[in-house]
């Protein structure tokens, strides 16, 4: 146990000494670490916010859904129970006569005053449809159109359709972006990690010649890897939080229409994430620097 | 403690550095072996602690029950643990102190640590650096570094020492101290093989003498002197 004891303390101490002795190289590896993190970081924040968007367009898809005017109460309750019933529908609002001029005169705005002119509701009783996707409209559009009392069923068909591939296109386009990024941070840290390695082969050597086992030899270097890249990843995580708030107060300012996430609780996420993909590439770069060096 | 069966050894295959090589040396013994450069005096002591692995034939290393060509990569530091192993250039780290150097080898075998600072006091009490153990390598005389790699070959208490040419980078005089130190070291039991071209010494000290020509052994004399 002691002995145990003994070793990871000297693990510990080797490393630091490692990082200090070697400075400029800590300097640069962790330098390199912070700008391939905080770009990775950054991709990540657009993506979760694209997601947010297309998620947010998604569920402004809508059925609206027109009934005949001379359809009963009774029979308008039936049939938006039955729609509600449809598989892929998610909610049905019930916009009566009255709910419907509100809205309208809220369209209007300062011109509302024009409306007076009516002496009857000419607006029909209407559902507005949400559905779960909007992949889900265009089946169930018929089923809707052939219940009865139902005068029409509408949707913005074009707008759909391109929504869905754009939602598409930013998911995995997103989601290979962030690959891409990973492993080109994996090779930046890589690289520089071999430097460090290279300028500490005769330390490795002589390692060697007495006895060590090449689990003895990776530990320091292991650790080195892991500080070095959770280190860059708080940097890059503190840098980015900064950036990210002061970016969507602007956002929020002049860009109202786009839904934006909040700082928090996005930035615990980014914050787990970051550091996690900052130790893992610097364990992996390590021992992939490393590899070269042993059983040689 | 060491023992070559039909060893055979050849870089990029034109020619071999070592053919059929046959030898057998006792525990305790102190051996020289001598020969001109190029003659593979490098190639045999790197058989012995695996630096390279021979093409054919069998070597055996005291405590090692399979041949040392055998052993699979994760094996060698066990093998290297048994050895003790002095370069001529020393092969120190710079950046260490001395006493840090000698420690070294002792914390590779994760051996705890009040017995690691024992230790080390003690082999350097030895080789007579005591009073130089929070030195830098760059603070040190040739002879001192070169006892300081003594003292880290020993630290381990290896049964079997090997020494390419240890005083190769030295001054005769300075030489002389180190053989004293080997001296002890065999007299204390372990078995020393030292590569070496320095006529003066082996001739002095009247020990085994294997003298390696062309890579074959062409004179092994129990008393022997250089080149006869």
């Amino acid at each position: 146990m002691g002995n145990k004891a003994d070793s990871i303390i000297y693990f510990f101490n080797e490393t630091m000494r490692s990082m200090w002795r070697n400075g400029v190289m800590t300097v640069a590896s962790v330098t390199t670490a912070v700008v391939s993190v905080l770009i990775l970081g950054i991709f990540l924040l657009l993506f979760a916010n694209s997601h947010n968007i297309a998620r947010y367009l998604e569920d402004s898809v809508q059925i609206t859904v027109y009934m005949q005017d001379d359809a009963r109460d009774d029979q308008i309750n039936i049939i938006g129970s039955e729609i509600a019933a449809l598989p892929g529908v998610v909610k049905v609002d019930t916009v009566d006569k009255e709910k419907a001029m509100e809205r309208f005169k809220e369209r209007l705005g300062s011109n509302a005053g024009i409306l007076s002119a009516l002496d009857d509701n000419p607006l029909p009783y209407s559902f507005d449809v949400h559905v779960d996707g909007p992949e889900r409209v265009t089946e169930i559009i018929p089923k809707i159109q052939g219940m009865s009392y139902v005068e029409s069923a509408r949707y913005g068909k074009d707008v759909v359709e391109k929504l869905f591939q754009f939602t598409r296109v930013l998911r995995y386009g997103g989601i290979a972006i962030i690959i891409l990024m990973g492993m080109g941070t994996l090779f930046i840290i890589i690289n520089t990690i071999r430097l460090t390695v290279y300028a500490r082969r005769r330390e490795i050597e002589i390692m060697r010649y007495v006895g060590a086992t090449d689990s003895f030899i990776r530990w320091p270097f292991l650790l080195e890897g892991i500080f070095i890249g959770v280190f860059g990843a708080v940097i890059s995580a503190l840098a980015l939080t900064i950036l990210y708030s002061s970016v969507i107060d602007k956002i929020r300012l002049a860009l109202a229409f786009i839904p934006v996430l909040p700082t928090w609780p996005l930035m615990i996420w980014i914050w787990v994430a970051l550091i996690f993909v900052g130790g893992i590439i610097g364990v992996a770069g390590s021992y992939i620097s490393l590899s070269r060096f042993l059983r040689v | 403690m060491l023992r070559m069966k039909n060893v055979y050894k050849s870089y990029n295959g034109d020619g071999y550095a070592l053919e059929n090589i046959n030898l057998h040396i006792s525990p305790g013994e102190f051996v020289f072996l001598v020969g001109a450069s190029g003659a593979g005096k490098s190639t045999f002591i790197k058989l012995i602690f695996r630096e390279i692995s021979a093409d054919s034939g069998e070597i055996f290393v005291n405590g090692v029950a399979k041949s040392i060509s055998d052993l699979s990569a994760k094996e060698v530091p066990s093998l290297r643990r048994l050895l003790g192993i002095v370069f001529q250039d020393y092969r120190l780290l710079p950046d260490r102190t001395v006493f840090e150097n000698v420690a070294f080898a002792m914390r590779v075998t994760e051996a705890p640590k009040d017995i690691i600072s024992h230790r080390v006091r003690h082999v350097l009490d030895l080789v007579g650096l005591s009073h130089k153990s929070d030195s830098f390598p760059n603070e040190l005389s040739g002879g001192e570094q070169q006892r300081v790699a003594i003292a880290r070959a020993v630290v381990n208490d290896p049964k079997l020492i090997i020494a390419d040419e240890p005083t190769g980078n030295l001054d005769p005089e300075t030489a002389w101290d180190i053989m004293e130190i080997f001296r002890q070291i065999n007299e204390h039991g372990a078995t020393v093989i030292m590569a070496t071209h320095d006529e003066n010494i082996v001739n002095n000290l009247n020990k085994r003498v294997i003298t390696i020509e062309n890579g074959h052994i062409v004179r092994d004399r129990n008393r022997g002197f250089y080149g006869e």
